[in-house]
């Protein structure tokens, strides 16, 4: 958790928070035919997941198809009601319409009017969003703006069932980022966005953090969790089983890799530094001081520093050691 | 509820660009346009001399204009009656579907709307849809009559707005099985059931004396006096149409349509309540 967040109220709190599908009529049956009831056709979606977001922050969610993540989102919009646990969003509960007046969400599929143009399309969420306040009509600037800011300026008198995935995308990010929400809940913002949209999408995102927003990521895409998120929870089997820092995650500290241009394997080994398999060269020094000394004594045998940097294990490979596979 | 007014209004613009409604309209228009042109009524002195469609003659006997108008505006209330609810039932049978499809319910939800105001919003954009389309088709027609004849009466109209009660009820059970089960087909089978049950229901003093008087024929009547009395009101509706007065169980009759549909429609909000997606 960085600094700045760290006594910071929370966005998300989730305590032993569970959701089982079927649960409902299910449980009802067995408390009155306890001899019909049956268990094996329930799904547990969420088994007690505890989560704690700060406000201000940004947090990525990672996991495995089925393990929870798209149920922990709905739940925390409200789409979803928990079986048990408790969860609170801004301080107040998911299905309180003033919380989700403060959310703004983009989810993984969204179905919009195809026969509507973008404006059309942002004046109604923006009415829709605004509809206990005076001024719910979306001024021209303001739409304007919110074009711009996605990318699609240009297009906004195009019916959407004419834009690509991507545009798509974009603007269902433009239609979150309406009313400044204090919380963004991202449901594979970048899916189908071209790299250098995703770009584009990412920067925004962080600016959206810098005015104050809390950012929560789900997406499959662990390298822009990575870039983007400063806290990111390993979501499985319906529970979070770690979570931390990118830095604590990955395992960086103290573990370095080295790319000389020149200088003698065998010279450099006896340094203590491992050759590894892509030519680089692995070494471990837990302080700076320490770290500065080993590569001054292999420039010394004539080695030529091309490149350092920490060793950090790819999020790909924490899943996969979380996950046991 | 401020929220259910603009969700009705989104739903109306989406409607107006749905094929089944243009082609409603178009149909309707050519319908109106048809008779504009082709149907000639000769009205001497209050007294219908001839009718000719298109050039051909289709009666020689003179009759009252009244008269006559009167077998026609049954005749037409009976028609717009029980063809506008099975036209309404087809047309907006996906209304509910649609509106909690995948990825637009989510996406709903997570704006500040109580799930209430979704199922209202929906409610109210297809009473709207009717009523539009019953004085369109309706109204434009009676107007072309009422022109041609010379026998000015809002009555027919009126009674036409009758089917819009019956209507109410048929719906409010479509969207409400719409919301257990998300199926356009479900839930025009449903309206089927219900127009089809209502209008058993209409009938169900004559219907009773086919069952066996006792235990069936009782549970017959028990079974029907919560329906809608579709068959009722479009006789009702025909009645007002042609000048005779409107029956003294009107009232009743429309009350009950309504009461079963605000139940339907709270036995649908309670499941949306409550249910995921």
């Amino acid at each position: 958790m960085s600094g700045t967040t760290a006594n910071a109220p929370l966005a998300i709190a989730a305590r032993g928070l569970t959701k089982s599908y079927g649960a409902g009529v299910r449980s009802r049956v067995a408390e009155l035919w306890p001899a019909r009831a049956s268990s094996g056709s329930q799904r547990q979606a969420l088994a007690g997941l505890d989560l704690q977001v700060p406000c201000g922050s940004a947090f990525g969610l990672i996991g495995v198809n089925g393990a929870g993540k798209t149920t922990f989102v709905k739940a925390l919009l409200g789409v979803v009601l928990p079986s048990g646990g408790e969860l609170r969003v801004l301080g107040g509960a998911p299905g309180d319409v003033a919380v989700r007046a403060r959310i703004g969400y983009v989810p993984e599929r969204l179905a919009l009017p195809a026969s509507w143009t973008a404006s059309a399309y942002l004046r109604s969420v923006a009415r829709l969003k605004r509809h206990d306040s005076a001024q719910r009509e979306l001024t021209e600037a303001e739409l304007a703006c919110q074009l711009a800011r996605v990318g699609l300026a240009g297009d906004a008198g195009r019916r959407i069932g004419q834009y690509s995935k991507g545009m798509r995308q974009r603007l269902a990010l433009a239609a979150a980022l309406l009313g400044q929400p204090d919380l963004l809940v991202l449901d594979e913002p970048t899916d189908g966005v071209d790299p250098l949209g995703r770009a584009e999408i990412r920067d925004l995102l962080l600016e959206e953090r810098r005015r104050g927003a809390t950012l929560f990521l789900n997406s499959h895409l662990l390298s822009e969790t990575e870039r983007m998120c400063d806290e990111i929870g390993i979501l499985s089997q319906g529970k979070i089983v770690r979570q931390g820092s990118v830095r604590e995650l990955c395992g960086a500290e103290g573990s370095w890799r080295a790319r000389f241009a020149q200088g003698s394997a065998d010279a450099l080994s006896a340094l203590g530094f491992e050759p590894l398999a892509d030519g680089s060269y692995a070494l471990r020094a837990e302080t700076p001081l320490e770290l500065d000394q080993r590569l001054a004594a292999a420039r010394a045998r004539g080695a030529l520093l091309v490149e350092l940097r920490p060793a950090a294990r790819d999020l790909e490979s924490v899943l996969a050691e979380v996950l046991g596979r | 509820m401020r929220a259910a007014a603009w969700i009705a209004f989104d739903i109306l613009r989406e409607a107006a660009a749905r094929r089944w409604f243009l082609a409603f309209a178009i149909v309707l228009s050519l319908i109106h346009l048809g008779i504009l042109i082709g149907l000639r009524l000769e009205v001497v002195d209050g007294a219908l001399a001839a009718t000719r469609w298109f050039g051909t003659e289709l009666g020689h006997d003179i009759r009252t204009a009244d008269g006559v108008m009167h077998h026609v505006f049954e005749a037409a209330t009976y028609v717009a009656f029980y063809g506008g609810l099975v036209f309404g039932v087809l047309a907006c049978c996906d209304f509910g579907p649609d509106l909690l499809a995948p990825g637009r319910i989510e996406h709903l939800l997570s704006l500040p709307i109580r799930r209430l105001e979704l199922l209202l919003g929906t409610f109210l954009v297809v009473m709207a849809l009717c009523l539009i389309g019953t004085t369109y088709g309706a109204g434009g027609f009676f107007l072309i009559l009422c022109a041609k004849s010379g026998v000015w009466t809002l009555r027919p109209l009126c009674a036409v707005y009758l089917a819009s009660s019956a209507f109410f009820a048929v719906y409010a059970l479509m969207l409400t099985s719409s919301v257990f089960v998300r199926s356009a087909a479900l839930s025009a089978a449903a309206g089927g059931v219900v127009f089809v049950a209502g209008i058993c229901a209409g009938q169900r003093e004559q219907l009773a004396a086919l069952f066996e008087s006792g235990l069936q024929r009782q549970l017959f009547l028990a079974l029907s006096s919560p329906l809608p009395r579709v068959s009722e009101l479009a006789e009702a509706a025909a009645a007002i149409a042609v000048g005779q007065p409107a029956p003294p169980a009107l009232g009743r009759l429309v009350l009950g349509t309504v009461l079963f549909g605000l139940a339907g429609l709270a036995v649908g909000a309670w499941r949306l309540e409550g249910k995921d997606f």
